[in-house]
């Protein structure tokens, strides 16, 4: 930028210097230094006076010491020596260049050659001081010949001589002239200026020097350049005014022109959408359009400083002036994008292009640049950078493996999840090399599958193991999918492989338990179903639609279910269907009526859940037990013949026993009184004899009764072992003891067992028997019942605050209320098979305890048996008993059996 | 007397059949002899002229069959008439086969044990 500047100064058609502060001068240019032949050096500081003619030099210093006083511009004429020695008149002009605040950091000034013009003057007031006369005609002769204006002005400006140029282009005669002051012949638009800059020379002196438009003697207003100078006398005074009018309308046109020319392309330059500015060849910004301006926020002055500003983004100023020095020094295309920050503060990228402008010869007279804002562009790119850079990032993250491949097959791009997955690098895995990570068994088959979507040009997908690169293999689920150009000709196929070992793994885990349960079912022949009641919706396992004989395809129902249940277990499947919709889990034995009157028998249990929607549905098994059924039936069947034996054994045994017991004496009274009779029959009768006999016959009449007395004790006098007692806990497990037998007879059993029931002190044994009694006579009291269902219900509560009762409701043949009071004597039966003994044993059991037991008939068909008992005294705890000896054992028992 | 009287014992462990048998026996004109069990008839000396044995079926220790088959053994040809308190339908048989004369349940009337032992007798 010096050497720029300094190109400048020395190209300026004018010598220059400039001088600190003080006056002293430091700095001449070239045209100085080639017009005076003096070297810088010679003539900075006081050299130059050297220069100046003798008779100029103390008005020149004068002058510049007023100038450096008053710090006001100052002009003054002196003449200077060319190199050859000859002196020319030049114009001195000075003028301070000030700081921010007005304090002068240096003196400019410039010397212009005026030697031409000057000389002129000068002649014209030589003459006018040697002889008015010969010097005016002198005068006359040389000024009318001048191809000037001349007009010569008295100090008061007004005119006093012109040259016949002047009257000639006025038209006018000198008088006329005279009244040029006037302005009258000075265009309008130019008149007050330049008269108001006439008079203020006159009052002050100083040259005159004007441009303006002065109407010729055919009306017409032509340019022309007015320059005044005074001429004083050796006092100083002003003694004459001489003004020269150059007609520069030629340049002026020239210049309008280029003005308008220049406007106009400031116009365009001002308009253009773009911001634009025109740079010295040493790069500093001359001129620049609004628009720069404006999107920056900063005045000419500011901008051209830009280097020192925030005008571009700190990040990017650094290499911004790289290139910018780079391209001014070399003369080089600059172009660049960097940020700008606009008027608001926000930066925007622009694309900065600068070029020189050459002249002929080739030498950079200044550069044009533009600035694009390519600020969305910019945002566009990165963001489509991002963009990329993202789906890069996305393609090498995600978890699967992702492909490409050509539309004939071979792959050309794994991501780097894929590639790390093999443990290949992308040039091994190309083309078909990945294929040696694929299983051998799945190789030919993935191959196949790949030939046949390309073939079908439609997605496809196939599932194969690919080798880890730690040697492992994993199940993939290879998907293909076609790219299409506009006329629907494949141009790639994309891919993804998914890892779906663990799915596959779990599948085939699920696959192998399925089948485990099935081979369960089928071998244990339970089936599993589920039942969601509000909807009705049965779902059966195959082994339930094996069990019932039907085609799974059939749909499951509450009637198709019916259709199979055996005719006599229907009432088991309502009661089902009741116990369902109250939510209650359940667990029945039904036999089922298949075709050729085969019988099944099931076991059905089924538990209530609430399912991963809420909904309440069953969940069960159905069981197939006809095997066990039938081989149970068998076995009971023997058991109770084997117990039918066994009461007939030991009953005949005790018959025999209490029979023996009862003969002997019985024998001894036969004999003896047969005896006796003998005796006395005879002729004399025996007395003796016959009385001994009789006595005998008396004592074993005796021993008979003591054996009969014997034999009660043995029922009567028995004692029980005691202890406190649930009657509850007792109770269910005459229930659990007997489900067998109850579902057995289809016997539907409904306990209602109080809650919070007192303990009881008994015999427990003594009083299961009891319960099982009463259940078995109620299971038999509805043995014959085929037209109503075989209802039990076993019932327990709190009688009176001191007793608990047990109840027994069936729905079986019923009593006859005449015989009730019958019903507990020994030896009393209805059923045909019956001893008569049990309820007589269960009173006397009861009774023992100190409770009751009896009978009634119910309102519907049915008896209801019940007992009470009374409750553990408060504070009563441990076995204790209730018959009048303590301790007897079973022990004790059978040694009184054997002696009967 | 008593030789001319044919013998008759009676075994049983019951004090009142021992009591009462021997009288009626005797008021049949048969001499008497009463042993409350078998071990105490085989070691008395009445084995060899007992013309007729009444015998218990049961008895602690041997018991009335015991008695016969040991008899048996020892070729002691005794006419039995076996008594018995149980009346086991399957017992008379039993002992018939075994070579019992008859086979009386208690209480058994007179005329049926004299007719018993007339049968025995006639067997001798």
């Amino acid at each position: 930028m010096e050497i720029g500047f300094s190109l400048l100064i020395d190209a300026l058609p004018g010598l220059v210097w400039t001088a600190l502060p003080d006056g002293n001068i430091d700095f001449f240019n070239q045209r100085w230094c080639e017009y005076t032949g003096l070297s810088l050096d010679r003539s900075i500081g006081s050299g130059w006076e050297a220069a100046i003619h003798p008779e100029d030099l103390q008005e020149l210093l004068e002058s510049r010491r007023l100038t450096m006083n008053s710090g006001d511009p100052r002009e003054i004429e002196a003449r200077l020596r060319r190199l050859d020695g000859e002196y020319r008149w030049f114009f001195f002009r000075s003028s301070p260049l000030t700081d921010t605040d007005g304090r002068v950091i240096k003196w400019c000034g410039i010397i212009t050659d005026i030697d031409r013009q000057m000389r002129v003057a000068e002649e014209g007031s030589r003459h006018w001081w040697r002889s008015k006369g010969a010097r005016e005609n002198h005068f006359r002769s040389i000024v009318d010949r001048l191809p000037v204006f001349v007009t010569l002005m008295n100090p008061n400006g007004e005119a006093v001589l012109a040259n016949r140029q002047v009257l000639e282009y006025f038209g006018a005669t000198l008088d006329e002239v005279k009244g040029w002051e006037s302005g009258s012949t000075i265009h309008p638009d130019d008149r007050s200026e330049a008269l108001a800059a006439w008079q203020r020379s006159v009052e002050t002196g100083e040259p005159f020097d004007f441009e303006g438009r002065h109407r010729r003697a055919d009306g017409v207003y032509r340019w022309f350049h007015m320059r005044g100078f005074p001429l004083r006398d050796s006092e100083g005074r002003i003694v004459l005014w001489y003004l020269l009018q150059t007609d520069v309308e030629n340049r002026k046109r020239t210049e309008e022109a280029l003005r308008a020319s220049e406007i106009n392309l400031r116009q365009i330059v001002d308009s253009i959408p773009g911001l634009v500015c025109t740079m010295s060849p040493a790069g500093a910004i001359e001129h620049q359009n609004q628009q720069i301006l404006d999107y920056f926020g900063k005045t000419a002055e500011e901008l051209r400083d830009w280097a020192f500003t925030d005008a571009v983004h700190p990040d990017d100023l650094q290499h911004v002036i790289e290139v910018f020095t780079k391209s001014i020094s070399t003369g080089t295309l600059y172009d660049i994008e960097h940020r700008c920050r606009r008027a608001d503060g926000v930066y925007r990228w622009f694309q900065v292009r600068a070029l020189p402008v050459r002249d002929k010869d080739g030498r950079i007279t200044g550069w044009y640049v533009l600035l694009t804002d390519i600020d969305d562009r910019k945002r566009a790119e990165e963001a489509l950078q991002a963009n990329e850079r993202n789906l890069t990032q996305i393609i090498n993250t995600i978890p699967t493996l992702a492909w490409s491949a050509r539309p004939d097959g071979p792959a050309e791009f794994f991501n780097q999840h894929y590639l790390d997955y093999l443990g290949l690098s992308q040039e091994q895995a190309q083309d078909w090399g990945w294929t040696v990570a694929v299983h051998p068994d799945d190789l030919n088959g993935l191959s196949d599958a790949w030939q046949h979507i390309m073939a079908s040009e439609e997605p496809g997908e196939i599932e194969a193991r690919l080798r880890r690169f730690d040697g492992e293999y994993r199940w993939f689920l290879f998907r293909a999918n076609p790219l299409r150009d506009e006329s629907g000709k494949i141009v790639k196929w994309y891919g993804t492989n998914t890892d779906i070992d663990d799915r596959k793994r779990a599948a085939e885990e699920l696959r192998r338990s399925e089948a485990f349960l099935a081979e369960g079912q089928r071998l244990s022949r339970t089936g599993s179903f589920s039942w969601h009641v509000a909807t009705e919706e049965i779902t059966w396992s195959e082994q339930v639609y094996s069990i019932f004989e039907l085609d799974p395809n059939l749909p499951v129902t509450l009637g198709l279910i019916g259709s199979r249940v055996h005719p006599e277990d229907i009432p088991l499947l309502h009661d089902m269907v009741e116990r369902a919709k109250a939510g209650k889990d359940f667990e029945y034995e039904h036999r089922l009526l298949l075709s050729g009157n085969r019988v099944k028998y099931l076991h059905l249990v089924g538990h209530g859940i609430k399912n991963k929607r809420g909904n309440f549905e069953y969940i069960g098994a159905v069981q197939d037990v006809t095997e066990r059924r039938l081989s149970e039936e068998a076995l009971s069947k023997v058991r109770s013949e084997l117990a039918h034996v066994a009461r007939v054994t030991s009953l005949g045994a005790l018959t025999a026993s209490i029979a023996h017991e009862v003969n002997q004496p019985l024998s001894g009274i036969v004999t003896n009184a047969s005896t006796c009779l003998r005796m006395l029959a005879v002729d004399p009768p025996n007395v003796d004899g016959a009385r001994e006999t009789a006595r005998r016959t008396i004592r074993d009449g005796n021993r008979a009764s003591e054996v009969i007395t014997r034999l009660r004790g043995l029922f009567s006098k028995e004692d029980i072992t005691t202890e406190p007692m649930d009657l509850n806990e007792a109770t269910q497990e005459v229930i659990a003891l007997s489900l067998g037998e109850l579902q057995g007879n289809r016997v539907m059993l409904r306990s209602e067992l109080a809650d919070g029931l007192p303990p009881i002190v008994g015999d427990r044994v003594q009083l299961q028997q009891v319960i099982l009694n009463l259940l078995r006579n109620a299971l038999d009291a509805m043995s014959a019942v085929e037209d109503r269902p075989r209802r039990l219900v076993v019932r327990t509560e709190q009688d009176e605050s001191d007793s608990v009762r047990l109840t027994m409701q069936d729905t079986g043949i019923g009593i006859d209320s005449q015989n009730l009071d019958r019903l507990f004597d020994a030896f009393y039966t209805t059923k045909t098979a019956g001893m008569g003994m049990g309820l007589s044993v269960c009173r006397s059991i009861i009774e023992r305890h100190r409770g009751q037991l009896w009978a009634a008939p119910n309102d519907g068909p049915g008896a209801t048996f019940s007992f009470s008992l009374p409750c553990q005294p408060a504070g009563l705890k441990g076995a204790t008993s209730i018959g009048g000896r303590q301790t007897p054992d079973t022990m004790n028992r059978r040694r009184v059996m054997r002696n009967l | 007397m008593t030789s001319k009287c044919p013998l008759v014992s009676v075994v049983d462990d019951d004090e009142s059949v021992r009591e009462s048998l021997p009288d009626l026996l005797r008021e049949f004109g048969f001499a008497a002899r009463a042993f409350s069990s078998a071990e105490e008839f085989l070691a008395s000396d009445c084995i060899g002229n007992t013309r007729c044995l009444i015998l218990d079926v049961a008895m602690p220790g041997m018991t009335g069959l015991d008695l016969q088959r040991e008899l048996a053994l020892r070729r002691q040809k005794i006419p039995i008439v076996f008594i018995t308190a149980h009346r086991d339908e399957n017992l008379r048989p039993r002992a018939l086969e075994q070579g019992a004369v008859e086979c009386l349940f208690k209480p058994f009337s007179d005329t049926d044990l004299l007719e018993a032992l007339n049968a025995a007798l006639r067997v001798n």
